[in-house]
């Protein structure tokens, strides 16, 4: 990279966060409304049920209930879903889960709401429920939906996976699983709202997706465009959950009909129980390399339970399909991903849409055949890394921006070292250590099919810079990273850029927060309004300075010319003159990303533009006595393209393995007995390991500035890390996640390690 | 429903109001188990007896014989306190993991050994004190050993109309004392298991005394002293921790039956005591 950027690479203070630090910015649950009645939904009594009657009398008598409201209250499509339809805001006829929301209540206080939900009576015929995935696929299983019980199955299919077989020197067998997990942001889903003079429903969210709610809302409640407004409300994460529409569809309800501000906060509990989960998996995968440790053949057969609703469910049996090989090059591919509908709480997207799930499959895998060859772990994924030239297992020619063996090559000294005097040097008898490494790719934006984003870029004739994007900044720093891009387009300060984020009324779609995609796509749109822009302005620079315009830059806030500083003219002077003139100042940018839909047989074609590349070496002492594990250190090789803001790179890497060692070690979310955080553990600070993070530029020509994601990939790699570490210390694997107290402790007895140790 | 907030200026008017309304009663110190029940509707009371502030509760200090910690002690002060260094190591070292920073500035030695938890972590020290409890009412006082306070998971000896004032403990200057737990992480983890052990030797590195409690695995607290007879008059050696291991699990098993946690429980109560121990050998 030899051009020297002055925004793009630069570790700026981080939009907002001065004010963030302060405390100013106005979560959904603090927004100041005028006597705000409050909501509150009552929940199925069964998984599976159908309603024979719902009564709302007696809590419409109770004093404070301001009103009740069944899915006969509304007046548009009763369901829900950006990929699939399916689910209803309010139970019309049945129920299908726990979650599932039957009568809304809203009232003067929260102790008035649940008495109202205490006193509707609702008479159920109790089905029967099935809530695992491979009951559900059986004859004679409960159906679920009117369609069966498969929401979706994704093939991918290359080559011929039995001649693969018929020739391999090694081939490995083995079945993993993995929990169901909460998200677990930090805040709870929260919502508030109220009708405007004009009597547009204007809702403050909590979430990762305002123009995708907008829409859903106008569908809802069979409103125009202009009679609903998402406002994005500074949002506690999300994590994939926030997608779903958690309590925007509740207050929508309510404002219509009551046409009074309500408000809508989650206790924890309610986030618990009625939003999305992490799908747990169950896959199969047998894999097939030659005498040198070449993969040759990979079949996936994986299940993943999706519980009551589709939510992403699809995009995560897509996803995880396509990313079913691993980071590898693999002559012959046979996966099969079946989405399965149970009576769970239903799963929806969490970073990383299936992806995480399947690496712990490829990465144990890659272990095992490392392990039967005598090859060392570091080696044989070199051996089979992606490159350029290479051909994934949807036949796409990857032609650029593959920095997987930079990864791998950016991981080898630390690992080696720890190896070599990390391993050995354990403190106290009766622990182990062993070193682990994690890789993965990631495809960046949504599975196969259009994802654009669009933006806005406006000059005042002062000279002054807004962006308006629909990008929802969830804390992890999109609105800084887009503000950084469009100031160094137009060759400003990116504190001279004013941002509006997220509100419906005055920006366009970006489409979703999700997918690691918006540096990647929003990125591209800023960019592409920005540069349109700035033509504008070099045009009519080159009629002030009488110079030819492929000569002209912009810079520090004036356009000037190559090789002569001192002649240069103020774009504050452009843009008024532009403007006298009757030009355009205000840019609209587009990008979606080049893809090729995914065959529904064999899974052929282009599903993402660009993909990321990680590999992860997690450092891991296992204390063979109790089955505790303690992640010491992990070192973090990531292939972002370009790091526009490092410092942002760097946080979302340590924030991933943080959340990879809680899936790795202890989450698990059962439904009807994990309530809340009181019997859900997520990591610690004292948990969470040293991180050393490696930033890896394998520049992506579509890229902004090259740039790709990381939100994402900074997780995946992490579990099949410390599993790996776990199976190196103890030289016994473990095959489901989390890997417990219960299930460390059964690994080191089985190996041999609990007893008295030979010195 | 409605619930009132009582706070008494000291000692004696408590006294005076559990006296007449103890029924409908809840002590509240720390608050960090009631404010937990009450959110959950665990709990439902008309008074909550705020006993927090009551200096007469306050404090650790030696008097004559014993070993004085108050009901209201905070778990920071026991992580703090040097008397507990040198007098009771084991039931310091329980507060280093117990909770978090913020809870251990509020959460009470009192409030844990009240709530009687199965899984409260200052409990197996002070049973190897040999802890009397001091429970004390307008009527007088009575002082219940603490193996005795939990008739049950949760359910505490405790009258109506008493509180807890204070613990009365052994002071002990022992070779060797420790208090280990496991959680299902390294902070802010309730036990799945924990024990504390004294131990001394004499100058042929026999164990001349040891008193061991478990804590977390059995419903009410136990002293294991069929483990602190085998131990005892012998040279610790890696081989002797897994059979005294071995021994408590057997221990354990006669107590809690052979439920589905026992799978993973059994090999680690032996596990963890050999850990705690080897540093013995
Ligand atoms: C996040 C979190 C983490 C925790 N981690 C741990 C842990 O690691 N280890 C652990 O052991 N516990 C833990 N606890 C439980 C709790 O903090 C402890 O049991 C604590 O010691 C309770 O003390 P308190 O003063 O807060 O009791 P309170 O909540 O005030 O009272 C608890 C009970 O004791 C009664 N009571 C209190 N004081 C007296 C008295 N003097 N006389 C008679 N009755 C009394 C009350 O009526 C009530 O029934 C945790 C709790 C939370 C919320």
């Amino acid at each position: 990279m030899n051009k020297k950027y002055r925004s793009v690479g630069r570790s700026i203070r981080k939009k907002g966060g001065v004010e963030k630090v302060k405390g100013d910015p106005v979560f959904a649950g603090d927004i100041e409304l005028d006597n705000p009645l409050v909501l509150k939904v009552k929940r199925s009594a069964y998984a599976h049920a159908l309603i024979r009657n719902i009564n709302t009398e007696e809590a419409l008598k109770i004093d404070g209930v301001k009103g009740v409201f069944t899915s006969k209250d509304i007046p548009g499509v009763n369901l829900l879903g950006i990929i699939n339809r399916d689910q209803p805001l309010l139970a019309e006829e049945r129920v299908r889960s726990l979650a599932d929301g039957i009568a809304l209540v809203a009232a003067e206080t929260e102790e008035a709401a649940q008495l109202g939900i205490d006193a509707i009576h609702v008479e159920y015929e109790k089905l029967p429920a099935v809530f695992n995935p491979v009951e559900a696929l059986k004859d004679g299983a409960p159906k679920i939906h009117a369609k069966g019980n498969v929401l979706f199955t994704r093939a991918v299919l290359k080559g011929n996976a039995d001649d693969g077989f018929e020739k391999a020197y090694s081939i490995i067998e083995k079945e993993y699983t993995t929990s169901a997990i909460e998200h677990n942001y930090m805040e709870p889903d929260a919502g508030a709202g109220f009708v405007d003079e004009d009597g547009c429903l204007v809702i403050y969210a909590s979430t990762q997706n305002p123009h995708y709610d907008h829409k859903e809302l106008v569908s809802l409640f069979a409103l125009e465009d202009e009679n609903v407004r998402i406002i994005q409300a500074a949002t506690g994460g999300g994590f994939g959950s926030k997608l779903d529409l958690n309590v925007q569809g509740f207050i929508g309800l309510a404002l219509l009909h009551l046409k009074v501000p309500v408000r809508y906060v989650y206790s924890r509990e309610e986030a618990y129980l009625a939003t999305a989960k992490r799908h747990p998996f169950t896959i199969k995968i047998k894999t097939a390399t030659d005498r040198d440790g070449r993969l040759i053949a990979t079949r996936v057969r994986a299940v993943c339970n999706t519980g009551a609703y589709g939510s992403y469910g699809i995009a995560v049996a897509s996803r995880s399909a396509v990313h079913g090989t691993g980071p590898y090059s693999v002559e012959n591919v046979d996966i099969e991903v079946k989405c399965v509908y149970t009576n769970q709480t239903y799963c929806g997207a969490m970073r990383g849409f299936g992806a995480p799930q399947m690496a712990l499959a490829h990465e144990s895998q890659m272990d095992l055949h490392a392990e039967v060859l005598g090859i060392d772990p570091l080696a044989i994924r070199l051996l089979n890394g992606l490159e350029v030239g290479s051909l994934s297992g949807t036949g796409q020619l990857l032609t650029s921006s593959v920095g997987f063996k930079d990864c791998l090559h950016a991981i080898a000294p630390y690992y080696e070292e720890a190896k070599k005097s990390w391993v050995s040097t354990c403190s106290t008898p009766f622990k182990r250590r062993g070193v682990g490494l994690g890789a993965m790719w990631y495809g960046i934006g949504n599975t196969g099919v259009q994802n654009p984003s669009t933006a806005r870029v406006t000059m005042e004739p002062d000279g002054t810079v807004t962006v308006f994007t629909g990008c929802a900044e969830l804390g992890q720093g999109s609105t800084t990273v887009l503000c950084q891009i469009v100031a160094e387009i137009l060759g400003i300060s990116p504190d001279e850029i004013s941002m509006v984020v997220g509100d419906t009324r005055y920006t366009t779609n970006a489409g979703a927060t999700s997918a690691s995609r918006q540096t990647y796509i929003s990125g591209n749109a800023v960019k592409d309004a920005a540069e349109s822009l700035a033509n504008v302005l070099l045009t009519e620079a080159v009629n002030r300075l009488q110079v030819p315009k492929n000569t002209l830059v912009l810079e520090n806030g004036e356009v000037t010319t190559t090789g002569n500083p001192d002649c240069g003219i103020g774009i504050a002077v452009l843009a008024g003159r532009i403007h006298d003139k009757g030009g355009v100042l205000s840019w609209q940018g587009y990008f979606d990303p080049e893809t090729v839909p995914l065959d529904p047989k064999t899974g052929a074609g282009v599903p993402y533009a660009t993909y990321a590349f990680a590999c992860q070496m997690a450092m891991v002492e296992v204390d063979t006595l109790t089955g505790e594990v303690t992640v010491e250190k992990v070192v973090a090789a990531h292939d972002v393209g370009r790091a526009i803001h490092p410092e942002n790179v760097v946080g979302q890497i340590c924030g991933g393995v943080a959340m990879g060692v809680g899936f790795a070690l202890m989450e698990k979310f059962e439904q009807g007995k994990t309530e809340s955080m009181k019997d859900y553990h997520i990591p610690t600070a004292s948990d969470v390991p040293e991180v050393v993070a490696i930033i890896v530029e394998s520049e992506e020509p579509t890229g902004p500035f090259g740039a790709k994601g990381v939100g994402e990939p900074a997780l995946i790699p992490t579990a099949p890390a410390v599993i790996n570490g776990i199976s190196s210390a103890l030289n016994y694997r473990i095959y489901d996640l989390p890997a417990s107290l219960e299930r460390v402790l059964e690994a080191s007895i089985q190996a041999g390690h609990f007893g008295v140790q030979e010195e | 429903m409605n619930m009132n907030y009582v706070r008494p200026r000291d000692l004696a008017e408590a006294f005076a109001f559990l006296a007449e309304n103890g029924r409908d009663t809840t002590i509240i110190a720390g608050g960090t188990d009631v404010m937990v029940d009450l959110r959950s509707g665990e709990l439902d009371t008309r008074f909550l007896l705020d006993i927090s502030r009551l200096d007469e509760l306050k404090g650790i200090r030696l008097e004559g014989e014993n070993l004085v910690v108050g009901a209201t002690t905070t778990l920071s002060d026991i992580y703090h306190s040097e008397l507990l260094t040198q007098y009771a190591p084991a039931l310091q070292k329980s507060a280093y993991n117990f909770a978090s920073t913020q809870i251990r500035n509020v959460a009470t030695i009192g409030g844990n050994v009240a709530h009687c938890s199965p899984c409260g972590d200052t409990v197996p020290p002070l049973v190897i004190h040999e802890t009397k409890v001091v429970f004390s009412g307008k009527k007088g006082e009575r002082r219940i050993p603490i193996e005795e306070v939990a008739t049950g998971p949760y359910r505490c000896f405790l009258e109506k109309d008493e509180i807890i004032t204070a613990f009365i403990l052994k002071p002990v200057e022992a070779d060797f004392a420790d208090f280990q737990k496991i959680g299902r992480r390294k902070d802010l983890a309730i036990s799945r298991l924990s024990m504390a052990v004294m131990v001394d030797r004499d100058s042929d590195g026999i164990i001349s005394s040891m008193k061991f409690s478990l804590g977390a695995c059995t419903p009410t607290p136990h002293r294991m002293t069929a483990v602190e007879e085998f131990m005892t008059g012998k040279k610790v050696t890696c081989e002797l921790l897994f059979e005294g291991g071995k021994l408590l699990a057997e221990k354990m098993i006669e107590i809690t039956g052979r439920r589905p946690s026992i799978i993973y429980k059994e090999p680690a109560v032996q596990g963890l005591f050999v850990r705690m121990l080897y540093p013995v050998v």
